[in-house]
Order: structure tokens, then C-alpha cells, then sequence
């Protein structure tokens, strides 16, 4: 034998000995017809053996928030309900919102055995009083006078100002405060350095194991599973266990689902195509174009770093929505996947009643005056008809009901005029040169740089650059920058234009817009060069301001008093643009159906389809184990 | 003197490198125009936790006495020497209050066993056949050699690691396709752990044994070539000394001395990660936590890498630097 074959012959034996329990099903000691897998969103866990959210940032989709804590309420967007979960009902405030109380719910255990009782509850808002490195000790110390409870079941929050909404510090939309098991924590010395593992939670599961390197958590379902507000609302979890697993690398991500190791996966566009290419037993939230989930509570777009020329003119940043052509920027973007939004709210749950359609009038009637008394009216309520009319020209099958169009694709954006965008650019003092480049007021050519994440399947890479394409169309030496650094650049201000969300995402539930527009108020905006806790547009306006008092006065369950003070924060943002709502996030998510089915995709939308999501625990009880072994 | 001459002062360099590297990592991250507790609240804001804003400047102050950042530069600077001499690099920023230590203590076992493996393999495999191809230069199996070389090395890692991850992955199915070990098994010096920890590392190590191999054959195939054409072999050979002789004594001891250098730089740059095989494989290690802590300003955890990075890569010079007497008779002190 040559020595060339031994080598050959060695590097095959090794690759046998070491793949020759390979074919074992994957992973051991997790029966795979009683498992689900779940795709973890936000990476690897850095600190794998740290189970304590009350400190800093946990990883907290590795089945925390998602499967085995309850928080006192939760938000569903697919149903735009308010889910009950440690709380049996809804917080009730004094006259002046400067008292709260909070029914609990009887009979619910921790996962050790433990009744959950009001006792937890006081627990943990004491703790965090008195402990400043707990996350929420700042909020706490600022707001909270007093707590107690008047019973095992009914616990009181005094607040030294009013605070109508105090309560949502507790209402988990994707991560809340939550209680902490007071049996546990009473004995500790250092809440902050406590690692908290095992893990001991009210949901209905409890911690299986982990690994080292961050990797994947396993968690098994509790035999007391009728002990946890999941259980008692929605019956018992069909999964015996639940693995929360994570990728580096999104082509491995793909492999594991097409070789059904993994049941519930985020992709970006490109993997979500290339998954739903292989068929299968893979389905998307939607099963027909455009197949992606279109009912999560964000909105995408651009956002103008006002605090720098020429984006601190009003009219500028107007003529740059007028140079898009939101069907191109749709079809570039996301391949008309989404739904458009003139507001900066998405277009779903509760908004649409309450804002999109009763505002359609406001918006025809806008104006932009052009000067000389010319006015024009930018608002196309058609824009959403012109999508579905793209993805019929790229051969899909698209519904002609116009209910179906709106819920698919929006109910309108903003006219496609490069003719007026030219005219407001030039009132402005801006010029054309001999090539038809665009030149700044001082004869400079303009050149607009959007800084933002370097992750291609990202919305806001997504924006960006389709943003990007419009303007060098129009005529602008436009470039989009991909950092690592997007987040420190725009926080200190050290950019022209980004893609981060227009507005904060909204609850996804009720009519309240706080948690989107009290973002906007002008103490919270820093100078350039410091950091900035406001909206990364850095604008304000002290109209603004004025609206935002009064909408932090006005008692969110008053739905009349608050879309009327919502809605005129609303149109001053669509009067000032300091950033640009585009379309409703799709989540290009994909379920595997080899081992379970029911999943809530839009045929059935009985709950929010995440994985990462804390209403996947709620989801658990409606899923069906297909039998396959 | 040997000790005054030599040994001392490569002793001073080797100290003075290390204490010079160090500040200036402790410094460059400082810098930077950025706040690292104002960094850590916009990345942590920006995986989706809401932070009320009204009361993050309150956080803010509170986070910069917990991460030690209250003092002067100076203070820092001295507060830095006096943890690190009891190997203490503070805590995490972004994982806080986890100690980088511990981070590092996680990360290193699987970085050190997967890259100590693979550069000891790839040198070892690329020196020997690309020695031999050399001194066979016109031999056909040289001349294959030479061209599958040729072949794999211009190919990015990226391709070769995803190839061989679809391949053995999801057309065969033979390898995990992501991983240390399998999941739910525990960590155990038993012999079915440590197995399956190796059938979990054979494509990580194989994508970088190719590549790094293919390097380190090329290299050596070279410098043989080269030697073989000096005046002292043609010598040797003229006066009839054993073919066997020639090449391991006078050609390959001869070529090795160069690669031996560059081994050295090779093992201390272990402690700098594999990135991109930790990210395609899911592998655990120091790259993606270096990788993670440059993107979240993580200075400490930056400053702890890095720093033993630096440990690293100066203790090995100098090991090579005291050991070439030993491979280099001409450069032995007299």
C-alpha cells in the first residue's frame, strides 16, 4: 500500500470511529416525540449558569420568559389581548393613579412546590427598593412610596407621583419585571451576584439542564403543571420537554430544521427562502405568499438624525419621502412581504380601528405647502393596492378584496413625487448640477450616508439600503454604512441617517401609545455627542411635549380620551417626519411539522406564533404531537 | 556571560512587551468616543428590553460605580494592576457581574483543545509531506500534492467549513452539525464523553487541518526545494553521505528553522478564537467571546483576552528565542 492510500485509509477510520454514533437520534435523553425544539433568538447565552433577570441582561428567550416564568400579565399581539398570568385581573388605580392594587391568582405553585402568594410579590418590589443593582431599581426607587399586601392574595403599590400606568412595568411584552421566589431570595446574601440556578419559576416547566458553553437549554414539564397560570388557563402543555437551541451560523440553522432538529426557527429572508424552498413538512406563519408572520407589534423605516443639517429642516426631510417609490422600496426591501404603515404604529391589532382608518381623512387633507401658495396633498391611500399588484406581476397569487389588500399589505403610504421633492429641495435652496446630482445650499454635492446594523437579513439593513436606492435614483450620492457601532454612533448622535425603529415598539395590545410616543419628550434628548435615552431622531418639539403630558395624564382604560391625545401625537409626527414609518416587521419564521402541528399560523392565529415570545408557554397546551417517532 | 548577555535581557523585553501591551489595551478601549455603561444600556435596549427612559440616567450612574468606571483614568489604571496581579480582570460589562475570568475559564479549554490540536496537526502534516514533496519535487505524487494545495488553499475558510458542514452534516449525516458535545449529555472525564466531544470537533479540526495544512505543505515544499539547492547538500551528496541522512540532517533540519518560529507564533495566537469555525460550527470558544465583547465595549472582557493573548504570544517568542540555540548551532552562544 502506498503511503498516500495509508493516509487516505487513516483519515477514513478516523472519520468512522468518530461518527459511528452519529446516527443516534440527536439530542440524548429528550425522547424527540416529546420535544419540542425552539430556535433561540438572541444567540448564544454568554452566561449559561446565570438564571437571575433581575440583573442585566440574561438571554432571556432561552425559555425564561417564554416558558417557565409567568409575569403578572402578558401581552398577546395575535389576539391584541391582555393575558392574566400571577394577576387574576386587571389592576385597579385610585382616583389620582397614585395607588394600585393587584389581585393575584389562588392556587399557583412555584416549581418547587412552593404556593406562590402576595408575599412574593412585596418580596420582590422591597428587593429591588433596596438593592441598586437590580435593573429595575431606578424606575422603582423614582416611582414606588409603599407596598403591601391586605391579603395572601391582593397586594397594594403606593406611588409618591401619579402614575396611571405604572402596572406595565409588570406586563410582559417581551420582557418585564418579574417576581421572585421570595422563599429563595430571602436567603441570600448578594441578589446581584446570585446566580439563581436552578432556575425555580411559576410556569410549567422547570429546569432540565443546560450547557456550559451556552449552546441549548433543556426544560422538563413540571408534574404540578395545573400549579402554573398556564396550566390553569389553558390545560396541560403537550411538549414533555422543551429545548431552546441556538445557531452562530444561519446555514446550520436551515440544516437542523431540514433534518427535523429543530421545530421553530427565525430566519432572515434569504434562509426563510431557502428553508420553504426544500418543502417538506416545513410551513410558514401564512400558507400562501407572503407567507411571513405580518402581526408582530413593530414598525420599521428611517429615522433622520434631526440635530444635523440638512435633516433638521422639516421640508428636506419631506422631499426625501416624496423621492420614494415605496413599491420599489417594498419590492427591494422585503419582495412586498409586509405591511405598509403611514403612522408610526403597524398596522394591526386594535390600530387599525382606533388610528389608521379613523385618521384616513386627516391624512388625505394633509398638506405640504410648496410655496407661492401651492399645496400637495402627499398621501396615497392606494399605495397598498399598488403592492398586491407588484406580487401579481411577480406571479403570485394575491386576493382581490380590498380587506385582504389592507390587512396584507397596508392601507396606504406616501406618493411617489420626485417632481415636488425637487420643488421643496429647491425652495430650500438646494441646486442641481450639470449632471442632475443634487448640491447642498452651499454648492457642495449631497451626500447622504445611512449608518446602520451590519446584518443583512435585518429590517433596519433592510430600510436602509432601499432608502439608499431611492435617493441615488433621485439624484443623491447616497451610501449605506454597515457597522458593528450602529448603536453607539446613533445613541451619540455621530450619523446623518439610520433605520432603527420610528417610533418604540407598541404594546400590541389596547389602544395606549405610550410606550411608542413618550419617547419623544424632550428631556431625554441629549445634545450631539452625548448619550441620548430619547428617540434616535433627537427630536422634540415643545407641541410635543405638550401632548405627551397629557397623554401621561390621561388613564390608559379611558380608550376615547386616549386615542384622541395619541392620535394627535401621531400627526404631529406625520407633520415632522423626524423619522419614517415603512412597513410592519415580518417575522420570517417557519415551523417544522414533522413532530407537532397546530401551530397558530394566520388560519388560526390563537396566539402569538414566536418561539421567543412569552406567549410560546400559552401556545404549548394547543400544539399536536403528530406521532411521529 | 550567558546569563547577562543573553538571558537578562530577553528576560526585560519579555517583561517590558508584556507590561507595554497590556496599557495599551487598558487604554485604546478608553478612547474610544463611547460611554461603556451608555454602550451596555443601548445594546441591551437594543436586543429588545425597554427601558424606561426617564430613569436610565439614574441606571446609568448606579452601573458606573457597580463596573468600577467612577474614578480617573489614573485610578483605574492602578486599580487594574493591583486586580490583575491576583489575575483578576473585574467583571463583565455586558454580563455582568459575571467575572471575565470565569468567562475566559469557560471559553479557553475548548479554544486551546480545538486550535492547540489543529495547529500541532497542521504544521506537523504540512511539514513532513510538503518536506518530503519537496525533496521529491519531480515525482508525480509531489506534483499532485502540490496541486491540491494549490487547490484548497485560495479557498475561502468560510466555503470549506460550510462545505464540509453540508456535506458530512446534511447529505451524509455522519457529523453533528453544531456543538461541543451532544446535547443533554453531561460533561465527564469518561471515555463516551470525551468521544463524543472528538466526533463534535472532527469537522471544526478537519476544515482547519485542511486549510492550515495545505499552508504549511506549501511553505515547507518551498523551502526544501530551496535548501536542496544549496551547495552544502550538492556537497553532501558528492560525498556519498546516505540520501536518508541528507534529507533529515542536512536538508529538513536545515528548513526547519524558519517554521519553527512561525509555530510558535501560531500556538500563541491560539488564545485569539477561531471565529468563524466557532460561528459555522457553533463551537464553543474565545473567539465569539472576543468577537461579542468587542461589539458590546465590553472593556474588561476585552482587556482579559487580550491580555493573555499578549502573555501568550511573548512567552512563546521567548521560549523560541532561548530554545533556537538548540535547532541553530550557528546562532549559540559562545
Amino acid at each position: 500500500m502506498s503511503r498516500a492510500r495509508e493516509v487516505l485509509v487513516l483519515v477514513l477510520l478516523a472519520m468512522l470511529v468518530f461518527s459511528s454514533v452519529a446516527l443516534a437520534q440527536e439530542p440524548t435523553g429528550f425522547p424527540r416525540d416529546q420535544t419540542l425544539i425552539v430556535n433561540m433568538l438572541t444567540g448564544r447565552v454568554g452566561t449559561p449558569s446565570n438564571f437571575n433577570e433581575w440583573v442585566g441582561w440574561r438571554w432571556r428567550d432561552r425559555g425564561m420568559q417564554n416558558l417557565a416564568n409567568e409575569p403578572l400579565w402578558s401581552v398577546d399581539f395575535a389576539t391584541g389581548q391582555i393575558i392574566n398570568g400571577l394577576a387574576s385581573g386587571d389592576p385597579v388605580y385610585n382616583e389620582d393613579f397614585t395607588k394600585l392594587t393587584i389581585p393575584l391568582r389562588e392556587g399557583v405553585a412555584w416549581s418547587d412546590g412552593v404556593p406562590f402568594t402576595a408575599d412574593d410579590v412585596v418580596f420582590t418590589v422591597e428587593t429591588i427598593l433596596a438593592e441598586p443593582g437590580l435593573a429595575s431599581h431606578s424606575a422603582f426607587s423614582a416611582k414606588i412610596s409603599k407596598v403591601y399586601k391586605t391579603n395572601d392574595y391582593e397586594v397594594v403599590i403606593e406611588l409618591k407621583e401619579p402614575d396611571s400606568r405604572f402596572h406595565t412595568h409588570f406586563l410582559d411584552r417581551w420582557g418585564c419585571t418579574w417576581i421572585m421566589p421570595k422563599h429563595i431570595f430571602e436567603n441570600v446574601d448578594d441578589v446581584v451576584s446570585f446566580e439563581f440556578d436552578p432556575f425555580v419559576g411559576t410556569g410549567p416547566y422547570k429546569l432540565h439542564s443546560y450547557d456550559p458553553a451556552g449552546y441549548w437549554t433543556a426544560w422538563e414539564k413540571r408534574e404540578d403543571w395545573d400549579k402554573s397560570p398556564t396550566g390553569i388557563l389553558f390545560g396541560e402543555p403537550a411538549p414533555k420537554y422543551v429545548l431552546f437551541r441556538t445557531f452562530s451560523d444561519s446555514s446550520a440553522k436551515i440544516i437542523a430544521q431540514l433534518t427535523h432538529q429543530l421545530d421553530v426557527a427565525d430566519h432572515d429572508a434569504e434562509g426563510f427562502a431557502a428553508a420553504m424552498a426544500q418543502g417538506g413538512t416545513i410551513r410558514a406563519y401564512q400558507p400562501s405568499y407572503p407567507w411571513v408572520v405580518n402581526n408582530d407589534p413593530c414598525i420599521t423605516g428611517i429615522t433622520f438624525n434631526t440635530a444635523v443639517a440638512p435633516f433638521d429642516n422639516k421640508e428636506v426631510r419631506w422631499a426625501l419621502i416624496l423621492a420614494i417609490d415605496i413599491v420599489e422600496y417594498m419590492a427591494q426591501a422585503v419582495d412586498g412581504q409586509a405591511t405598509l404603515s403611514p403612522i408610526h404604529i403597524p398596522y394591526l391589532g386594535a390600530y387599525p380601528e382606533y388610528y389608521h382608518e379613523p385618521m384616513q381623512e386627516w391624512l388625505k387633507s394633509f398638506a405640504l405647502d410648496l410655496g407661492d401658495g401651492e399645496l400637495f396633498y402627499p398621501y396615497d391611500p392606494d399605495a397598498g393596492l399598488r403592492i398586491a399588484e407588484y406580487a401579481r406581476q411577480r406571479g403570485h397569487e394575491v386576493s382581490s378584496d380590498p380587506e385582504e389588500i389592507k390587512k396584507t399589505f397596508g392601507i396606504g403610504w406616501f406618493k411617489y413625487a420626485p417632481d415636488v421633492a425637487e420643488k421643496l429641495l429647491l425652495k430650500n435652496g438646494f441646486k442641481k448640477d450639470a449632471n442632475g446630482r443634487w448640491l447642498l445650499p452651499d454648492g457642495t454635492p449631497w451626500k447622504i450616508t445611512v449608518t446602520d446594523i451590519n446584518d443583512t437579513g435585518h429590517h433596519q439593513f433592510k430600510n436602509g439600503n432601499a432608502a439608499v436606492q431611492q435617493w441615488k435614483k433621485f439624484g443623491i450620492d447616497a451610501e449605506y454604512v454597515a457597522s458593528d457601532a450602529y448603536t453607539t454612533l446613533q445613541q451619540m448622535g455621530d450619523f446623518q441617517v439610520g433605520a432603527a425603529w420610528p417610533a418604540l415598539e407598541p404594546w400590541g395590545a389596547g389602544v395606549d401609545l405610550y410606550r411608542s410616543l413618550d419617547i419623544f419628550f424632550s428631556e431625554y434628548i441629549a445634545p450631539l455627542g452625548e448619550a441620548n435615552h430619547g428617540h434616535s431622531s433627537r427630536w422634540s418639539s415643545p407641541e410635543m411635549d405638550d401632548v405627551i403630558k397629557r397623554m401621561r395624564a390621561t388613564d390608559p382604560t379611558d380608550i376615547e380620551a386616549t386615542v384622541a391625545v395619541c392620535t394627535e401625537a401621531l400627526k404631529i409626527l406625520i407633520e415632522e417626519m423626524p423619522s419614517v414609518p415603512t412597513y410592519g416587521y415580518s417575522g420570517f419564521l417557519t415551523w417544522d411539522e414533522y413532530y407537532w402541528t397546530n401551530w397558530p399560523g394566520a388560519e388560526n392565529p390563537y396566539m402569538g406564533p414566536y418561539g421567543h415570545w412569552g406567549t410560546l408557554k400559552y401556545m404549548l397546551p394547543f400544539l399536536q404531537p403528530t406521532g411521529n417517532k | 556571560m550567558f546569563w547577562r548577555d543573553y538571558l537578562i535581557p530577553r528576560l526585560l523585553q519579555y517583561f517590558l512587551v508584556i507590561f507595554l501591551g497590556i496599557t495599551i489595551v487598558f487604554f485604546i478601549p478608553r478612547l474610544a468616543p463611547t460611554n461603556p455603561v451608555e454602550r451596555t444600556i443601548a445594546e441591551v435596549r437594543s436586543r429588545g428590553q425597554y427601558l424606561d427612559p426617564a430613569h436610565i440616567k439614574d441606571m446609568v450612574d448606579a452601573l458606573t460605580e457597580m463596573y468600577g468606571l467612577s474614578g480617573s483614568w489614573w485610578e483605574q489604571y492602578k486599580d487594574f494592576w493591583v486586580r490583575l496581579s491576583r489575575g483578576d480582570f473585574g467583571v463583565s460589562f455586558f454580563q455582568f457581574p459575571t467575572p471575565v475570568i470565569e468567562l475566559i475559564k469557560r471559553a479557553l479549554p475548548w479554544t486551546v483543545g480545538l486550535l492547540f490540536t489543529t495547529t500541532v496537526l497542521s504544521w506537523l502534516f504540512g511539514n513532513i509531506v510538503g518536506g518530503m514533496a519537496g525533496y521529491a519535487h519531480s515525482r508525480g505524487w509531489s506534483k499532485l500534492l502540490d496541486f491540491l494545495a494549490m487547490f484548497v488553499r485560495p479557498i475561502p475558510y468560510y466555503v470549506v467549513a460550510l462545505g464540509l458542514l453540508i456535506l458530512f452534516g446534511y447529505v451524509y449525516r455522519l457529523f453533528p452539525i453544531g456543538g461541543g458535545a451532544t446535547i443533554g449529555v453531561r460533561p465527564s472525564w469518561t471515555l463516551a464523553y470525551i468521544k463524543d466531544v472528538l466526533r463534535h470537533a472532527f469537522l471544526p479540526a478537519l476544515s482547519m487541518v485542511l486549510l492550515g495544512g495545505a499552508s504549511w505543505f506549501q511553505t515547507s515544499k518551498l523551502i526544501v526545494q530551496n535548501v536542496k539547492a544549496e551547495d552544502f547538500v550538492q556537497y553532501a551528496q558528492l560525498g556519498g553521505i546516505r540520501e536518508s541522512r541528507i534529507m533529515f540532517r542536512y536538508i529538513i533540519r536545515n528548513a526547519m528553522l524558519p517554521q519553527v518560529t512561525n509555530l510558535a507564533l501560531s500556538l500563541g495566537q491560539i488564545l485569539s478564537g477561531a471565529l468563524i469555525t466557532e460561528i459555522v460550527f457553533s463551537y464553543p470558544g474565545l473567539g465569539h467571546l472576543l468577537y461579542s465583547a468587542i461589539t458590546t465595549g465590553d472593556y474588561n472582557l476585552i482587556m482579559g483576552i487580550i491580555s493573555l493573548s499578549i502573555v501568550a504570544i511573548t512567552t512563546l517568542v521567548l521560549i523560541v528565542d532561548l530554545l533556537y540555540p538548540l535547532f541553530d548551532p550557528r546562532i549559540r552562544y559562545k
